[in-house]
């Protein structure tokens, strides 16, 4: 009897072992065969940050919908470490066959560069970017404590005053160090570990002002709890239409975060042209596109060869900007 | 009566048959992956989001919910049976949980953990559901400063939670606070200890450290003991706890919930401190400190509850301030967003009956785990009684599986082979893993806090102590430092007096 229940419970043991198992390693069954007809396969989704952040929420909202129009499961996994780096890197040298993509965050190839050394930086030269996807904006927010309502207030507070960011090499960082440079604004930059901290230190009046994504400040900019003074785009925000955009108060800040979708370099026109399509219907959804509202993601839905033009410039641009201003992100 | 009726309606909410199974799949899908240590609650939440599109929203949240706390007591069951603490706040279970369970207590520090899960869990929602809008400012009174003040007074508790030499205990936590330093810097992007390895960029993860050095090198420190001598069969009884038992814990408990209720509402490392400080208090308090680390019933009671009534309170924040505490509080944050609720402070007044249902979902979920662990404990004690030949290779399976699910690396894989030797040899010469894991897990908070304060202080350390909170906790750091030493010199001015007086008595005599 003793015996028996022991291997009972072994059993079960080793049976949860094994789908845990299984279910961990989803992501990589399949690939192989690449004469056949395309897709061979599932295809893996990988995505160079935590699960459950907005990156990785895109990217579920956008597999769900490739999965459906291709007709193949399309897991997605996550490979965190270096900002993406890690992740990008290492599909970038699989095999072209389609069945491998990643999920790209602009700042990774325009922004992270100004901030590591040379050889960490990641560049597009080895990837086929498929499509863009969407527009993430960056606010500055203030405490309400501060009483700063606008940017003149910020620029004629008279104290010396803390600017918390979301970390080194970011968007949020280099938008606000464009801003308080053009505007001549001497303060202290405090990096936080992401977003949520940051945010958190305005709200408690810990630091007066932090600049963070739209998404995480939305809640808190409604309730009254953060005053909004500027967004980062070019164009005002759909979502917060009151509030005026950094260009419009006279400064040269184009910074936002944008994502696409890539697959290592060497891609047959087949494999791509299936890809692209299916990522055009993912789009269409109607789930998707209410993802992208909930999330305040403006769409930006352009080809890949515009994506890889556009994210180009903009590096070049943050360089020629944080040259002629003489910033740097990775400390002073 | 305007307070009390939307509570109530929040328990018609919990009962309806539909939230009730949600509550129960949480908690068993919690309680499952609890067992396994990397594949925390985040990422499990993060890759069952899409299951949850379809439901209500408050249906969603119960079951999202219902995984976090359940997760926080599967972690327990590995943690007194085979060593493993697949989470930081569960490290300070391991120095008595898996003494007692070598004892062949293993049923009696089970069913205290249960209990104390249960009363714990139970106080902090009672506390939320009462004292949620006035505490919640606490979290936001927190800045850089107080931070610093907690990790250090953190790290101080680490070297006097040990049990053996507190030179060795010292020298490991120095080890782990170097450890912590492993990364890009998060001020100035530079690299430090990474040897050009992207692997390491963003710093080593917690679990394969502790896995490593808890889980391999016990097993690695096992085998070589089996050479050397026929140990005697591991002796398994499922004992429930005795009265005697509960009464002992009882005190614990009771500290523990308090302890965890207000540390928990901390983001980031409150559920950590909370299972520290408690192991500490009731080491401090206790009458025999030295039982502590051979098998004390407080030293599972007070941590294990502590750290359900911060997992519990850290919910305070999110739904009343709309600041995520942890990252599974992030993960349902954007669960929330999708289901179209914004988490914020309007959450209570324009969606009461998701925010009382989601709490008073907690006492039914509570009432569930305890319901399911009962008789769940005498089915995972007979884990023990599975020959080591056997048991060995399965944990050493789950703690590779469980390091390569955190970021599906194989890196991390290497890293727990490569500490589990580093544990087995620390093992042999007599240091201890557990002040290096906590120090590690403080040092990058104490780190990056300390240099966090000094920015917004502009460089002038006197801020800390003219803001209240951080003044306050670095005078119980100070005292907590000194107080030993003053106890031992009255101590020996006592003896002193005594030993004056004795020899003045014999000369009169």
């Amino acid at each position: 009897m003793k015996n028996r229940l022991t291997r009972r419970s072994l059993l079960a043991l080793s049976a949860t072992g094994a789908v845990l198992a299984l279910s961990a390693c989803g992501g990589n069954v399949g690939g192989g065969s690449a004469s056949a007809e395309f897709p061979s396969g599932p295809i893996t989704l990988t995505v160079g940050q935590a699960p459950g952040g907005s990156t990785d929420l895109i990217a579920r909202a956008a597999a769900d919908g490739m999965a459906d129009s291709l007709g193949v499961a399309l897991p997605v996994v996550n490979k965190p470490g270096a900002n993406g780096a890690l992740a990008t890197e290492e599909v970038a040298a699989m095999a072209p066959d389609g069945q491998n993509l990643v999920l790209l965050n602009a700042s990774l190839i325009t922004i992270t560069p100004l901030a590591v050394s040379a050889d960490e930086a990641v560049s597009l030269d080895d990837l086929d970017v498929l499509m863009g996807l969407s527009q993430d904006d960056y606010v500055m927010v203030a405490s309400t404590k501060s009483g700063m309502e606008n940017f003149d207030d910020i620029k004629n507070s008279g104290k010396k005053l803390s600017f918390g960011t979301t970390g080194v090499g970011t968007g949020s960082q280099l938008a606000q160090e464009l801003i308080l440079a053009q505007a001549g604004i001497e303060g202290t930059t405090v990096p936080f570990d992401s977003g949520s901290p940051a945010l958190t230190a305005v709200m408690g009046d810990q630091v007066q002002v932090s600049t963070v994504q739209l998404g995480e400040a939305k809640p808190q900019i409604d309730a009254g709890t953060v005053t909004p003074i500027v967004v980062f785009s070019s164009e005002r925000n759909e979502f917060l239409p009151d509030v005026p955009t950094a260009i419009e108060a006279g400064y040269e800040v184009p910074v936002s975060q944008y994502r696409a979708i890539a697959a290592p370099k060497g891609l047959s026109d087949d494999a791509k042209q299936k890809l692209v399509a299916s990522i055009k219907d993912a789009v269409a959804t109607d789930t998707y596109t209410s993802f992208n509202e909930k999330n305040m993601l403006t769409p930006n839905e352009i080809s890949g060869e515009e994506v890889t033009a556009e994210w180009n410039e903009l590096a070049a641009k943050y360089k020629e900007l944080t040259d002629e201003y003489d910033i740097s992100l990775a400390g002073k | 009566m305007d307070f009390f009726g939307p509570v109530l309606d929040g328990f018609g909410t919990v009962l309806d048959p539909t939230n009730l199974l949600y509550c129960l799949l949480g908690v068993v899908i919690g309680m499952l992956i609890g067992v396994l240590p990397g594949l925390g609650p985040a990422a499990t939440i993060a890759i069952l989001l899409p299951l949850t599109y379809g439901v209500e929203p408050v249906t969603a949240i119960i079951m999202l919910a219902g995984i976090f706390y359940g997760a926080q007591y599967g972690g327990t069951i590995t943690s007194v049976l085979l060593r493993l603490p697949g989470e930081a706040s569960s490290v300070v279970t391991v120095f008595d949980g898996y003494v007692m369970a070598k004892q062949g207590r293993a049923g009696t520090a089970l069913g205290i953990a249960a209990i104390g899960s249960f009363i714990g869990g139970t106080i902090a929602i009672v506390g939320l559901t009462f004292l949620a809008p006035l505490v919640a400012s606490f979290a936001l009174d927190f800045g850089p400063p107080e931070y610093t003040a907690l990790a250090l007074l953190g790290i101080l508790l680490v070297a006097t939670i040990s049990g053996g030499s507190k030179i060795k205990a010292i020298i490991a936590a120095a080890l782990g606070l170097f450890l912590a330093t492993v990364g890009r810097d998060g001020f100035t992007g530079a690299e430090r200890f990474t040897f050009g390895n992207l692997s390491l960029a963003d710093g080593i993860d917690f679990v394969p450290i502790a896995m490593g050095l808890f889980g391999v090198g016990e097993i690695l420190y096992n085998l070589e003991e089996r050479h050397r001598a026929v140990s005697a069969p591991l002796k398994v009884a499922n004992v429930w706890p005795r009265r005697q038992d509960l009464k002992q814990a009882s005190g614990a408990i009771g500290r523990g919930s308090v302890l965890g209720f207000f540390l928990g509402i901390l983001p980031g490392g409150g559920a950590t401190i909370s299972s520290l400080a408690s192991y500490a208090l009731e080491k401090k308090t206790a009458k025999d400190p030295t039982r502590f680390g051979k098998g004390a019933i407080e030293g599972v009671a007070g941590p294990e509850t502590a750290n359900n009534a911060a997992a519990t309170s850290s919910f305070i924040p999110l739904l009343t301030l709309g600041i995520p505490a942890n990252a599974t509080m992030a993960i349902i944050f954007g669960a929330l967003l999708i289901q179209g609720v914004t988490p914020g402070p309007q959450l209570i007044s324009n969606d009461p009956e998701l925010f009382w249902g989601v709490v008073n979902s907690m006492y039914i979920g509570n009432i569930l785990l305890l319901i399911m662990s009962i008789p769940l404990i005498g089915v995972f004690v007979r884990i023990l009684r599975i020959r080591a030949a056997i048991l060995a290779p399965i944990t050493a399976l789950i703690t590779l599986l469980g390091a390569y699910t955190i970021r599906n690396s194989m890196f991390d894989v290497m890293l727990v082979v490569m500490f589990g030797a580093v544990g087995y040899l620390m093992k042999k010469f007599g240091f201890e893993p557990g002040p290096l894991v906590l120090a590690f897990v403080l040092g990058s908070l104490l780190e990056s806090n300390l240099r966090r304060s000094l920015l917004v202080l502009e460089g002038d350390p006197s801020g800390f102590l003219s803001r209240p909170i951080s003044a306050t906790l670095l005078v119980v750091f100070v005292f907590v430092a000194v107080w030993p030493m003053i106890k031992s010199a009255i101590d020996q001015r006592k003896n002193r007096l005594v030993a004056v007086q004795a020899v003045k008595e014999k000369e009169n005599a």
